[in-house]
């Protein structure tokens, strides 16, 4: 099982993205600067979007699921059981797992974002598929969400992609990857960055309120 | 002060808080109340029951900048430049006057090579730094900004901290996921089921979540 990026290449404006890469099962996470071209290369990746030039390859992967960063772009029930279906689920215990028993009728974009992010990758992640693709799943979700979320995705099997800015609540990642100045780069299964985004945050200044 | 007293609204419910200038952190799970207490704030929504005022006065009657949480919802116009733009062109700000004041906003951002690009072509974190831009144009006395760093890098959020700290805007309040930036502000008010679970300094507030995810990660392993 493996996705293969061949001297893929993306242009568009001044905007160039190059990659090249293997992508075998495991865990692995993209980073790049906002703008960097994240999500064009998840759409790629999900065959949604086509290079300028270069191929993907996919090998020995007959499913595939791509999660948009933004929940919202998912939607196409207008209650909480419809949303559900419409992913070939059952309802009712996503519902009630999830904290929304009782809720059936509700429309899902009267939920908070956090709340419909929760919804939408709940039904994400009971789709078997060999390749799944996540763009920006931490956003939005409330710090404890993350954290199961983060159990959730390690104990799936087959490859994962995150394509995101999410440093806190990480499952074990085996593989790290990073756009940078319009390349995406091969960390291995260590941390390094050429941009620096990745650092650690600062300790809150002592004038903000840190503790001594 | 803001204060709020006596107030039900939705699920809900603060018999009473007080939040002094300066940056306010908004915190809590999802559902727990955070939107609804931010668009109260920025007198998008008047209470059911009991009141909301700022500095004495309704929200309604200053003049406020707000990012929603759905980053769409922000923008209306097709560009960048018209989009942060239109809060003054609304209030028949002259050309020059707007057309500097846009360059210096995206400038601080450092979004200017983005102002020719239509809204709707931008990435999740461009969008997002759009509608900041878009809420500071006018130098508004309060800003209001929902779960606006969702798609941003630390890094970036460091640099909206800056610009909203000398933007002028006596009441920042803000909701976010990132504790380490909550921590960084002045005040935080954790809600938890539509009540408020604890305010104060982050000192005051976060120590009563140690052990637990909404713990600031830099200030973990360090004496409280």
């Amino acid at each position: 099982m493996l996705i293969r990026l061949e001297s893929v290449q993306v242009t568009r404006g001044p905007f160039t993205l190059a990659a090249d890469g293997s992508f075998g099962p495991g865990i692995h996470l993209v980073s790049g600067p906002v703008g960097s071209g994240k999500s064009t290369l998840a759409l790629i990746m999900a065959g949604l979007l086509s290079p300028s030039g270069g191929t993907v390859c996919r090998e020995g992967i007959g499913s595939l699921l791509l999660s948009l960063q933004f929940p919202e772009y998912h939607v196409t029930g207008s209650t909480l059981a419809e949303e559900c279906a419409s992913w070939g689920l059952d309802p009712g215990p996503i519902l009630a797992a999830e904290g929304f028993g009782g809720l059936d009728a509700r429309d899902p974009l009267a939920l908070s974002r956090g709340e419909l992010k929760r919804l939408h990758l709940a039904c994400v992640l009971l789709r078997p598929c060999d390749l799944l693709l996540l763009d920006e799943p931490f956003s939005a979700l409330d710090c404890r969400q993350k954290e199961i979320l983060s159990g959730r995705i390690a104990g799936r099997g087959g490859i994962t992609i995150l394509f995101t800015h999410e440093e806190e609540f990480l499952p074990r990642i085996d593989q790290y990857w990073e756009i940078a100045g319009g390349r995406l780069h091969d960390h291995g299964a260590g941390r390094h960055t050429r941009s620096g985004n990745n650092d650690e945050p600062g300790r809150p200044p002592e004038s903000a309120g840190g503790p001594i | 002060m803001i204060g709020i007293t006596g107030l039900v609204h939705g699920t809900l419910s603060i018999e009473n808080l007080s939040i002094p200038p300066g940056i306010t952190s908004v915190i809590g799970e999802n559902g727990s109340g955070k939107t609804t207490l931010l668009r109260l704030i920025a007198g998008i929504d008047e209470p059911e029951q009991g009141s909301v005022t700022i500095g004495g006065i309704s929200p309604r009657m200053l003049d406020a900048g707000y990012v929603h949480e759905f980053p769409d919802r922000n923008l209306l116009f097709s560009t960048v430049s018209d989009e942060i733009a239109s809060s003054l062109r609304f209030r028949d700000t002259p050309c020059p006057e707007t057309r500097a004041r846009v360059t210096e906003i995206a400038a601080a951002l450092q979004i200017g090579h983005l102002l020719c690009r239509p809204a709707r072509d931008l990435s999740g974190g461009e969008k997002a730094l759009t509608g900041i831009a878009a809420a500071l144009v006018h130098r508004p006395q309060l800003l209001v900004l929902d779960e606006y760093d969702s798609h941003l890098d630390p890094a970036l959020c460091a640099r909206i901290d800056t610009v909203i700290r000398t933007s002028g805007a006596n009441y920042i309040v803000r909701c976010t996921q990132r504790m380490d930036t909550a921590a960084g502000g002045d005040f935080v008010v954790a809600l938890e089921k539509g009540r408020v679970a604890h305010a104060g300094t982050p000192r005051e507030v976060f120590p009563r979540y140690e052990n637990t995810p909404f713990f600031p990660r830099s200030w973990r392993g360090t004496a409280c």
